[in-house]
């Protein structure tokens, strides 16, 4: 963008980034408890028939669905980061600190819970994610609420804590009240885990996902308009109220459609936004946003890997290894002097 | 006559319905300085925020080229008028010409992509706020003067007709706040560009800005060219200033000795000022005479001590004066000879001392020890002598 110099290391950075994606896919597909080589993913798509029968369907019906979720959905929580930190002028905020993932996954209880009480076999795909998607809204308003009151980052952050631990509590009543075999996948997703990702699913969450993320970087240009403050970014001629709203619907609806159905999943928005602004030195959302795309979806597909690879059979909850990851960077957001507005 | 580029009639300003200052009439020409000055919570800032458009009027109208301020959409305003705030978050991993840049952004595509134009813009902002050498920086790393002029020249690349700009020399050395306040009058000067802004040093604003606005008690006290509206103790009122003085003739303020029968100091042609000041800050009650009204140190007494006995301009010290202040020396505990220039017209004081001296009170003198031998002769020996203000100081401490 600026020189020719900064515009060959964002080429390199991205080709980089992609060639790291591609290659987490790829491992993410082949490693497991039964061993797939990369000749055998190549011949799903193409010799079918080569392939042997239980291994075409380990590929096609568990990991591809799986490894798609997770790359889709770090991606949304990566940006939702990005967009939430923009939003309130403050680098350690992000969907699951602010209690947005708790509240989304609340509400997605409450809608799988009151659908079997009303005798509903199944929830929709859709309907998973628009009581997701409600509850994302509702704390995210909330949290909106109490942000103009409070100004500080410290109070922001411990109230997001508070409302995200209400949210959980409330969850884990629900859970204990309700019929405890209908509900067993859903307890699991409180901690986050893309296992057991369906194609039905993925329908709903990858469409979703390209398009908000889409519009997220076509918000851009206002973006970085914001990062002086409100004030200033009117004065550059931001149409702040509705603009500010549209960050509000876009980062909710990012993070509802992972918590539908991967649960909560901790500190992907927070991490990797922080971290694609080190590496590419820069602050500007044309290259944060797409590059947080990419290592948002890294990120995620790794820890999803790690959390099945480390300790095979038994599985790590998702939530541990992105914590791992996550906390110290926001340990260190907080202690270093850009935690402070 | 010229026509005004910002124009407010019986505007009343304020939050929620609430008015904070009312009855606004500002006429500010193409190219001319405003600044408002005024005591912390005056307003200035709502003041500005209204005439920016971030706050609508509570009535009247503010106009900008004639069209009211609120009603101009945010994108056609952007390129109308700019700003620059006191604070405001500082973008991480941005450098100088990000930020810079930030300030085309009316102007630039859906995307923000910059033109060779707008680079060029940008480099010559960069230029005129003397940042060039900055410009791959990151804001981060900048000091408050290096961020404050890179914020300014963000403002200059919006093009506008109108910079406003709240407290711009907050925080910033001396060496900074005349350089924002040079960059003011070029971009006026130059550019025709009319600025608005609020300071807190009054004596920059006297100097740089052509038009004052005095902001204070819900109203405007007062607005036109410095020479115009400052009288002596405008400012001391202005900003209530208590235990202190604020000297519009010497552009500083002074601070009031303790209430005290301490010191009387003989004094004259500025030769008391520092003394005034050290006594002060050591605690003691100050009080002088005789000194004169056109005298420097008339100007600081005022501020500092609690009397004064004085005489008019270019006369001979009068009986009457003399003796007013013999009468207030003795009611001091000590007298301190400053070592004024004796003339014609001043030499009572010597009289003055002499017979304090007799009187049998306590002389500090600054005076060289010869020339004290040839204006009091015998009376010196009584005389405690002191090279400089601090051994002085010294002195007085080790006997009072």
């Amino acid at each position: 963008m600026l020189s020719r110099k900064t515009n060959t290391r964002y080429t390199v950075l991205f080709a980089a980034g992609g060639a790291l994606l591609i290659m987490t896919f790829i491992l993410s597909v082949m490693l497991g408890s039964v061993e797939i080589s990369a000749a055998e993913i190549y011949g799903c798509f193409f010799t079918p028939d080569n392939v042997r029968s239980a291994h075409y369907s380990i590929i096609m019906d568990i990991r591809l669905p799986r490894t798609l979720a997770a790359i889709a959905g770090g991606a949304a929580l990566a940006v939702s980061g990005v967009l939430l930190q923009n939003f309130f002028g403050n680098p350690i905020v992000e969907p699951y600190i602010l209690g947005i993932s708790s509240g989304s996954n609340l509400f997605l209880g409450i809608v799988i819970l009151g659908g079997y009480t009303f005798g509903m076999k199944n929830i929709s795909s859709m309907g998973m994610f628009i009581g997701s998607f409600i509850g994302a809204m509702a704390v995210m308003l909330a949290v909106i609420f109490v942000s103009q009151k409070v100004r500080s980052v410290t109070s922001l952050l411990i109230i997001g804590l508070m409302i995200g631990y209400v949210c959980s509590a409330v969850t884990s009543v629900l859970t204990v009240i309700a019929d405890k075999e209908r509900i067993m996948g859903f307890a699991r997703t409180t901690m986050g885990s893309f296992a057991g990702f369906t194609w039905e699913q993925l329908k709903i969450l990858c469409p979703v996902t390209a398009a908000f993320l889409a519009a997220a970087f076509l918000m851009s240009k206002d973006l970085n308009s914001m990062l002086l403050g409100e004030k200033y970014a009117q004065s550059m001629g931001v149409s702040v109220r509705a603009f500010r709203f549209c960050i509000v619907v876009v980062s909710s609806v990012l993070t509802a459609v992972v918590t539908a159905f991967a649960g909560a999943v901790s500190f992907i928005g927070l991490a990797v936004p922080h971290i694609v602004r080190i590496i590419f030195r820069t602050s500007d959302h044309r290259i944060v946003i797409p590059a947080a795309i990419i290592f948002g979806a890294v990120m995620a597909g790794l820890c999803d890997m790690g959390a099945r690879l480390i300790m095979p059979p038994t599985e790590l909850p998702l939530g541990a290894m992105t914590t791992i990851i996550g906390a110290p960077t926001a340990v260190y957001l907080l202690v270093s002097k850009n935690g402070e507005r | 006559m010229e026509e005004a580029v910002i124009k407010t009639t019986h505007l009343n300003v304020g939050y929620n319905k609430k008015t904070v200052i009312s009855d606004i009439d500002l006429n500010a020409l193409k190219g001319e300085v405003v600044c408002l000055l005024g005591p912390n919570g005056a307003g200035k800032s709502t003041i500005l925020k209204t005439l920016s458009g971030l706050l609508a009027p509570l009535s009247g109208t503010a106009e900008l080229d004639g069209e009211g301020i609120n009603g101009i959409d945010k994108k056609s305003l952007s390129r109308r008028l700019s700003l620059v705030l006191t604070d405001g978050p500082v973008p991480a991993m941005t450098t100088v010409f990000d930020l810079v840049s930030m300030g085309r952004a009316p102007y630039t595509n859906f995307m923000g992509q910059l033109s060779d134009n707008d680079r060029r813009i940008i480099d010559a902002a960069l230029a005129e706020t003397g940042i060039s050498g900055l410009r791959d920086r990151y804001v981060s790393e900048l000091s408050d003067g290096e961020k404050q002029k890179a914020m300014i020249a963000r403002a200059i690349v919006q093009e506008p007709e109108v910079i406003i700009l709240d407290e711009p020399t907050g925080h910033l050395d001396i060496g900074y706040k005349v350089e924002v306040i040079r960059l003011l009058q070029k971009l006026s000067a130059e550019k025709q560009m009319t600025c608005i802004l609020s300071l807190h040093d009054i004596d920059l604003a006297l100097k740089g800005c052509k038009t004052i606005m005095l902001v204070n008690d819900g109203k405007i006290s007062g607005m036109g060219a410095p020479e115009e509206i400052i009288k002596s103790g405008t400012f001391t009122e202005l900003y209530h200033i208590k235990g202190g003085r604020y000297s519009e003739l010497m552009g500083s303020v002074e601070i009031k000795a303790p209430l005290a029968n301490d010191a009387f100091v003989a004094a004259g042609n500025g030769t008391g000022a520092v003394i005034y000041r050290s006594l002060a800050r050591n605690g003691y009650g100050v009080v002088t005479g005789v000194v004169h009204e056109n005298d420097k140190d008339h100007e600081v007494a005022a501020g500092v001590c609690s009397e004064m006995i004085c005489e008019k301009a270019f006369e001979p010290i009068s009986r009457g004066s003399a003796v007013k202040a013999e009468e207030l020396a003795l009611m001091q505990r000590f007298v301190i000879d400053s070592g004024f220039p004796v003339g014609g017209i001043n030499a009572e004081n010597i009289g003055l001392i002499k017979n304090i001296i007799l009187k049998g009170k306590r002389v500090f003198s600054l005076r060289p020890v010869n020339e004290s031998r040839r204006f009091f002769g015998e009376l010196d020996s009584r005389i405690v002598h002191a090279g400089t203000v601090s051994e002085l100081i010294q002195k007085i401490r080790s006997i009072f």
